[in-house]
């Protein structure tokens, strides 16, 4: 992006009454190209936000840091982003000053740079108890002090870079807190394309136009992160394995380092380490189901588990069609899903009928190119952390489709659900445990009351503010745990309560599940009524069609359910219902 | 109206959004209150970067108004 460019983007309008992002860049140098640049990449990120970056003085980042986690600004602000380099941990190891190179300077050098990151990181982690913060170490080469030559990397160079090391794992042991991969920085930015000596000398900026877009956008990424995907369908002959199954056979079809087949051995391991972080992997494939059923019983060499792939749509139909099936067992949408498939006309097909699925063409003779492809995947289904529900997603799907509970049976019949043996399981600590009710809400897009989604801060802001409940809802039943899948959270107040989100999982349709959380609601808070912020969403249908189940008329915005209305249209439950945390459960009048 | 004129209006119009053309045709740095030095620096390079210039000292001299930067570039460029 140019910086004319950036700036044009600024430049679009926003409604006046635009949601704020307000973000505190935290650096030692003149903002001004990286403040604007990081606008920018916010912008694209959030069109209908208007992002306000505040900095403070140069030349003292660490000081910057430390007045601001003692100030009242930090309540304000959405996010922090630390910006470190050289000159902020010694200014002998940048140009602007002249405090000398000597040899004998190097260990004082060294206490600082120790000293500066000690500071720097107890003010980092302090904001990131805080708000979320974005972090990144110095993608500068250093000033040529040291006497050894460059190209070694000598005592001191060392030192310094553990010092680094150990500043930022301590850093990334904080939830909060994202260090940008230095790695993955050198890979699009080149490191000798970095700095701008004439500028750091002129204007007290350290970095090249092209270098800084590259920060920048990278430091947005964390900012304003995008939804991971949630499910990846797999091509079987020459994706999955080397050979094509009906003319190699069972035995023939390759996949190891002996057999000149190691990529594909390579992709199937990265597709059990997707499973185990709880993406749903399926097959289309155009083959003999049957030799293929065979191969996933019979060849134990899989490095993939047969478990892991569900459904298997394996069959000589069209894979568009497969695709269909798919995503309804799994009960997505298609701009969730990435589909991969050798053949490029298969990827077209697809995408002609699935316009929003993320379509790539498996590069089998190209090793290099398929690498490319797996890291460019893993950043389409990158997570900070693997939940306890990431971990029995699959199986739960797949236990329910063997039991012959479809996912989408809206019809479920009355013996199926009686005899379910269901529990729902409500947890009403505020703050909620762990960061899933916050996925859920950002990820959710078919049972969500109006689309709303939160940053940390702003969630952490919804959770402080005077009545606000939150229930985090888990459920299971003799299939077998789903987790939780659902968060309702709002206001209480005198009488009524508020809900202004409500998401629950696709997964967990059709258990009547919704009823439980409303009857939770009228009868544990002593609500006379409940006023949901609903907004139609181009995905939400759902929770419309259960809103209209009640009311007896689809709603079109902010709508009232009365206990006894409820009480009326509501189904036969047939749940155990467990509590957790009484003292924050919701109440419908205002807590002081 | 020159490509000169147009490629530098397009510059101004993104360092200050607030003001209109005619505005801009007439600022001048001493009476535009937005145009300090931050706004100076985003100037010299958005019209180094539109211009294929390389970043001198010259044209920060020029940052001065829209007229003086206007036969600057344009005898920088050949236009």
């Amino acid at each position: 992006m140019k910086l004319l460019e950036a700036l044009e983007i600024l430049r679009s309008p926003t409604a006046s009454d635009a949601p704020r992002l307000n973000v505190y860049l935290g650096c030692g140098f003149t903002p001004i190209y990286l403040e604007t640049y990081l606008r920018a990449h916010l912008k694209q990120r959030l069109p209908d936000h208007v992002s306000e970056v505040k900095s403070g003085l140069f030349g003292d980042l660490a000081g910057n840091l430390e007045r601001l986690v003692e100030s009242n600004e930090i309540a304000g602000l959405h996010a922090c982003v630390v910006v470190i380099e050289w000159p902020d941990l010694d200014e002998r190891l940048g140009f602007r000053t002249t405090a000398g190179w000597r040899p004998e300077n190097l260990p004082d050098v060294i206490a600082n740079v120790h000293w500066s990151l000690d500071r720097i990181a107890k003010a980092v982690d302090r904001i990131g108890d805080r708000i979320p913060v974005v972090c990144s170490t110095p993608s500068l080469m250093a000033a040529p002090l040291s006497f050894a030559p460059p190209e070694q990397g000598d005592a001191m160079f060392w030192t310094v870079e553990a010092a680094l090391s150990k500043c930022a794992l301590r850093l990334a042991g904080n939830e909060r807190i994202r260090i940008v991969n230095p790695r993955c920085l050198d890979s699009v930015s080149p490191p000798a394309g970095r700095a701008d000596v004439k500028s750091t000398l002129a204007a007290g900026y350290p970095y090249t136009l092209e270098h800084t877009d590259v920060l920048a956008q990278a430091l947005a990424s964390f900012i304003v992160p995008r939804q991971a995907l949630k499910g990846l369908i797999t091509d079987l002959d020459d994706t999955l394995w080397l050979g094509i199954l009906g003319e190699a056979g069972v035995d023939g079809v390759q996949w190891t380092l002996e057999c000149q087949a190691q990529i594909h051995g390579v992709f199937q391991q990265f597709l059990q380490s997707l499973a185990d972080a709880g993406i749903l992997i399926g097959v289309a494939s155009r083959n003999d189901p049957e030799l293929a059923r065979q191969v996933f019983e019979r060849r134990k060499d899989l490095l993939v588990k047969a478990g892991s792939l569900f459904p298997r749509e394996v069959n000589w139909g069209a894979k568009s069609h497969s695709v269909t099936r798919i995503l309804r067992a799994w009960n997505i949408g298609a701009d969730s899903v990435a589909f991969v498939d050798d053949s490029p006309m298969d990827v077209a097909e697809v995408a002609a009928e699935h316009p929003d699925i993320h379509g790539f063409v498996f590069p089998k003779d190209d090793p290099a190119a398929v690498v490319d492809l797996l890291r460019k995947l893993r950043g389409l289904f990158g997570k900070s952390s693997i939940s306890a529900e990431d971990k029995i997603r699959a199986a739960s799907l797949s236990a329910r489709e063997t039991d012959g509970c479809a996912a989408d049976s809206k019809s479920a019949s009355e013996e199926f659900l009686a005899a379910a043996n269901a529990t729902v399981h409500f947890d009403c600590t505020n703050p909620p445990q762990g960061g899933r009710a916050l996925e859920l809400i950002n990820k959710t897009n078919q049972f969500n009351l109006n689309g709303r989604r939160y940053t940390e801060a702003e969630w952490q802001n919804f959770l402080r503010s005077a009545g606000a409940f939150v229930c985090v809802v888990e459920y299971q039943d003799r299939f077998g745990p789903l987790g939780r899948i659902g968060v309702v959270a709002g206001i209480g107040k005198e009488h009524a309560l508020q809900v202004t989100t409500w998401v629950m999982s696709c997964r967990a349709f059709s258990r009547r599940i919704e009823h439980a959380c409303l009857r939770y609601l009228f009868s544990h808070a002593g609500a006379r009524q409940i006023e949901f912020l609903y907004a139609p969403t181009p995905r939400n249908g759902p929770v419309r069609d259960f809103l209209a189940s009640l009311l007896g008329t689809a709603p079109s915005g902010a709508c009232i359910v009365d206990r006894d209305t409820f009480d009326a249209a509501c189904p036969a439950l047939y749940h155990e219902v467990v509590v957790h945390a009484p003292a924050t459960e919701p109440t419908a009048s205002p807590r002081e | 109206m020159s490509d000169v004129d147009t490629k530098l209006l397009r510059c101004f119009q993104a360092v200050f959004p607030a003001l209109t053309e005619e505005q801009i045709r007439t600022a001048v740095r001493g009476n535009t209150p937005q145009w300090d030095s931050l706004a100076s620096l985003l100037l010299a390079r958005t019209i180094e970067e539109s211009f294929g210039l390389e970043a001198d000292l010259e044209l920060m001299n020029h940052l001065e108004s829209f007229d003086a930067l206007r036969a600057f570039v344009a005898e920088r460029v050949g236009a």
